[in-house]
């Protein structure tokens, strides 16, 4: 039976035709929305705007996770979920459905290493309060392979960077699954990013001072030569007005961006989303709480804002980048701004994500 | 027949779906709104250059401020460009930045108010509103026509002014943007239904920052109210503030909706009464288990006035807000 099963695997693999991109119709981006009869898809969107490909989902998506070179994307359910499909975008098939172990969830993030060929997902162990990077293995038919550590708290984002070193933006406070929104440990918090290898040595950690230790490292975009940038969610009083970007580099600083106070405070103390641009010389920050994307150059310094209301999802596009919000609207800003698309009725979920292939 | 007549009769009940006024509400609700504030606040700047003592100022700094409360609330568009809003009124201001900064200024004797361009590049804390609150009705407002504050409030003034005048402009402007949503050269206002949105959403967060901010910050909580967290309280303004607040809220839902909203009307007069009720200029009521509760009941009322547009108006429209900024994550 066993091995029965593995000649058909096999056989499949042998004669199936290897599919690319290009079979999903070579989508820039891919994002999730909620369309107008209330109903949740995945997307794949041409760099025009246009629908490469529509693929139901069965609840509220939170990001997505696109594999290298195969039209494979991973959605993730909101977080504290504990399922994630893996999606066929070049036949709109379900590939397989990943169920978090025991006493882990997902936390709504994962990233590819080893070629494509390890899934990683961000998870809570949540009896210990731990976070988690689980290891799923594609060619093994999408089964869980092992898990390490995140070396923090409440892990939301993770990114591979080059030689499989993955960063993870541990944010610093816990969830749980039996209580969806509520946030455990504030009080205690703190939230760092870091360096782990694929063994899941630390290589490097980095926290920011003690006076901002509230402000929850949710999510991150890589720059140039290793820069990383990560997007933070404060948990104090929103009218504060603190810094809600920072970038580092191995071995150095960290650095705070430098938003005027009024951009600051208009933010709502709220980052939903971060991205270089594709020259990656420019980093673009968004807030769906204050209605708007701050675009820095890449040493923190301020450059513009952008007003979209409900606005979240960010992607490099060229010199500038694809917004996505709430209210349908999708938009490439680089030295204008310029509507891609507006249909009505489909609101665009947290965040793009760029298909590299 | 009886059956016939009786479906007439509950069709009749049925709310119809409400319709934007888009026209209606910039005509006749927004530019006046930026037409008044503009007003109030050149007369602030002609009381401060005639003299610019604190007792000459504060009638015309209290019907300025009444002229912020007719706009405030429209925070897309002009007053989102450049941090005007805040730059007119920097609050809430939970770590003390106007007291901070006006203090600073004034230690210092610096130069910077004595010209337009210098002050303009002044932190916005130190601009607006709430610093000439503070500097009107702070410790020292027995200053004199020599001293340095004095300046520094006239300053305040004009540079109040010309903000105020730059919104009018803009406002003109912007208009036209609204009323051309959708248009292949319209790259603000993408569909016809974006102007609605915006409208819409600035009336609900509106009715939000009354019932959460203007209401909420003095609360804190029942172990440790905050009645000097309140808004301009120095000026006795937090609960006139409220009242004009909901009475230019009111006046936005019924420009912006084309067919009656009888549940809205209501939820408002029922706030509004509670406003009109209350004998507590300042809200420092919320330190006393009693008067808070009456606090308590209006805050509670204002959150229902949200309910009933989010029903009433963004139901007929179709409208919602906050597919993101109301999820984590």
């Amino acid at each position: 039976m066993r091995r029965r099963s593995f000649l058909t695997a096999l056989m499949a693999g042998a004669v199936a035709p290897r599919l690319s991109w290009a079979d999903a119709g070579s989508p820039a981006i891919l994002g999730a929305a909620r369309e107008a009869d209330g109903t949740y898809a995945l997307f794949g969107l041409t760099a025009q705007g246009a629908d490469t490909f529509r693929i139901p989902l069965p609840a509220r998506g939170h990001a997505a996770a696109a594999h290298p070179t195969a039209p494979e994307a991973v959605a993730f359910a909101r977080s504290p979920g504990t399922f994630a499909l893996v999606l066929n975008c070049a036949t709109g098939k379900v590939m397989a459905r990943l169920h978090a172990p025991q006493g882990r969830h997902f936390y709504g993030h994962g990233t590819f290493i080893a070629d494509g060929d390890i899934l990683c997902t961000s998870e809570n162990d949540y009896q210990a309060g731990q976070g988690r990077i689980g290891l799923w293995s594609r060619s093994q038919g999408w089964r869980r392979v092992g898990e390490i550590p995140t070396h923090g708290t409440g892990p939301h984002e993770i990114r591979r960077m080059p030689g499989d070193v993955l960063v993870a933006a541990n944010g610093g406070y816990r969830n749980h699954p039996d209580s969806p929104g509520v946030k455990l440990g504030v009080a205690e918090m703190r939230p760092n990013l870091a360096y782990v290898s694929a063994d899941g040595d630390l290589l490097d950690k980095v926290e920011l001072d003690e006076s901002l230790r509230l402000n929850s490292i949710r999510h991150i975009a890589l720059g140039r030569d290793g820069l990383v940038a990560f997007g933070m969610q404060w948990q104090g009083d929103p009218a504060e007005g603190v810094p809600l970007m920072g970038l580092h580099r191995r071995g150095g600083p960290a650095v705070l961006d430098r938003m005027p106070i009024h951009e600051a405070m208009a933010m709502a103390g709220y980052v939903g989303s971060v991205a270089f641009d594709a020259t990656r010389r420019q980093v673009a920050i968004s807030s769906p709480r204050g209605g708007r994307v701050q675009i820095f150059d890449d040493t923190g310094g301020h450059l513009r804002t952008i007003l979209r209301e409900d606005v979240c999802g960010l992607a490099p596009a060229g010199r500038g980048f694809f917004i996505s919000d709430g209210l349908g609207g999708l938009t490439r800003a680089d030295d204008r701004i310029t509507p891609l698309a507006k249909r009505g009725g489909r609101a665009w979920d947290h965040h793009l994500v760029p298909v590299t292939a | 027949m009886r059956a016939a007549l009786l479906s007439v009769f509950v069709l009749a009940l049925l709310p119809r779906p409400a319709l934007t006024d888009v026209t209606g509400a910039v005509n006749d609700h927004v530019l006046p709104a930026a037409r008044h504030f503009a007003e109030t606040a050149d007369a602030l700047a002609d009381a401060a250059t005639a003299d610019c003592r604190a007792m000459s100022l504060r009638p015309a700094y209290q019907d300025a401020f009444d002229g912020w409360m007719g706009l405030s609330h429209l925070g897309f568009g002009p007053l989102e460009q450049d941090g005007r809003a805040l730059t007119i009124e920097f609050w809430p201001d939970p770590r003390g930045l106007v007291a901070r900064t006006v203090r600073g200024l004034v230690a210092d004797a610096d130069p910077v108010v004595d010209g337009p361009q210098a002050f303009a590049e002044v932190s916005i804390a130190g601009r607006g509103l709430m610093a000439l609150e503070r500097v009107i009705h702070g410790d020292n407002a027995d200053y004199g026509l020599d001293d340095y504050e004095c300046r520094y409030a006239r300053a305040i003034a004009v540079d109040l002014a010309a903000i105020a005048a730059d919104i009018r402009t803009d406002w003109a402007e912007h208009a036209q943007l609204m009323l051309t949503a959708g248009t292949a050269d319209n790259s603000r206002y993408l569909s016809a239904k974006e102007p609605e949105q915006a409208l819409y959403t600035a009336l609900l967060s509106a009715i939000e920052f009354d019932a959460d901010q203007r209401i909420g910050r003095p609360m804190g909580t029942f172990d440790k109210p905050r009645p000097k967290s309140a808004e301009a309280w120095r000026s006795d303004r937090p609960l006139r503030n409220i009242r004009l607040s909901l009475a230019a809220l009111r006046d936005l839902a019924i420009h912006m909706s084309d067919t009656p909203i009888p549940v809205t009307e209501t939820a408002f007069e029922t706030a509004q009464q509670t406003a009109m009720a209350l004998d507590d200029a300042r809200l420092a009521g919320v330190a006393d288990p009693q008067s808070r509760l009456k606090i308590e009941i209006l805050q509670q009322q204002i959150r229902a006035i949200g309910d009933a547009v989010r029903g009433e108006i963004g139901g007929g429209l179709g409208l919602t807000a906050g597919f993101n900024s109301r999820d984590g994550d």
